[in-house]
């Protein structure tokens, strides 16, 4: 990985295409600026491990038999904890 | 009563009340906005996340409480924003948080705590909300059935 620093307003250039610019840095984060041309997909890491999270739980009904997969979430076997209390927000 | 036709529970009747609006979708399913909720008694606690516009669309999830009965939401400004929960009590304000579930062959399946899914339950509206912090997994295993719990301390 290469490892820089930069202060707010400072840039990084990454190909010919694209730059990153530190706009601010706060106690909430650092706000980052983004130049890249418009096909270039931009994405929080987070969010790109939860749509692929997400696409892998939509096939999971899908893969043959449904009573087999929900085999193991049966009343009679489970070991779920039953609380569905409303949950708060802490 | 409305009719829906699912994939997995093929035409099924459902209540308005069990429709949920996702104003933004879910990560990879952006244009997914409305669910229903399906519960089947044999099933508790799990719920079937049922899209209304795609019949093959359809998740299973847990309350997080089933998954981790001490598990505490977090949401970002944003997420509370984008959910209009500022004005809202939050303390037993009708707030659900969901897990989606992720089967894997052969092994136990997992819940997804990194990125609940936040029901606003009075106004039927949800998203989900990704944590800020790392504490939780997107794949975090259930316990399997069967499988005593480790002992800890004195037996």
């Amino acid at each position: 990985m290469l490892v820089l620093r930069r202060r707010a307003g400072e840039s990084l250039l990454i190909g010919d295409d694209i730059e990153i610019e530190l706009l601010e840095l706060t106690p909430q984060g650092a706000k980052i600026g983004i130049r890249a041309p418009r096909e270039t997909v931009v994405l929080r890491k987070e969010l790109k491990i939860i749509q692929e999270q997400n696409t892998h739980a939509a096939r999971g009904l899908e893969s043959g038999d449904v009573g087999q997969a929900l085999k193991q979430f049966s009343r009679n076997t489970s070991r779920i904890s039953h609380r569905t209390d409303k949950h708060s927000e802490s | 009563m409305p009719l829906i036709e699912t994939k997995y529970f093929g035409t099924m009747s459902y209540e308005d009340e069990s429709v949920f609006d996702f104003p933004y979708g879910l990560p990879a399913f952006e244009e997914e906005k409305r669910f229903v909720f399906i519960e089947i008694a044999e099933y508790a606690p799990l719920v079937f996340l049922q899209s209304l516009t795609r019949p093959s669309l359809c998740f299973l999830a847990l309350p997080v409480l089933s998954v981790d009965p001490d598990y505490r939401l977090e949401l970002s400004s944003e997420d509370r924003a984008a959910l209009e929960l500022e004005g809202q009590s939050e303390r037993g304000g009708g707030i659900l948080a969901l897990a989606l579930l992720s089967l894997h062959d052969g092994f136990p399946a997992t819940a997804n705590l990194m990125a609940p899914i936040v029901v606003d339950t009075r106004m039927r509206r949800a998203l989900q909300a990704i944590r800020m912090d790392r504490r939780y997994s997107h794949q975090h295993p259930l316990r399997q059935p069967g499988i005593a719990p480790v002992c800890e301390g004195v037996c």
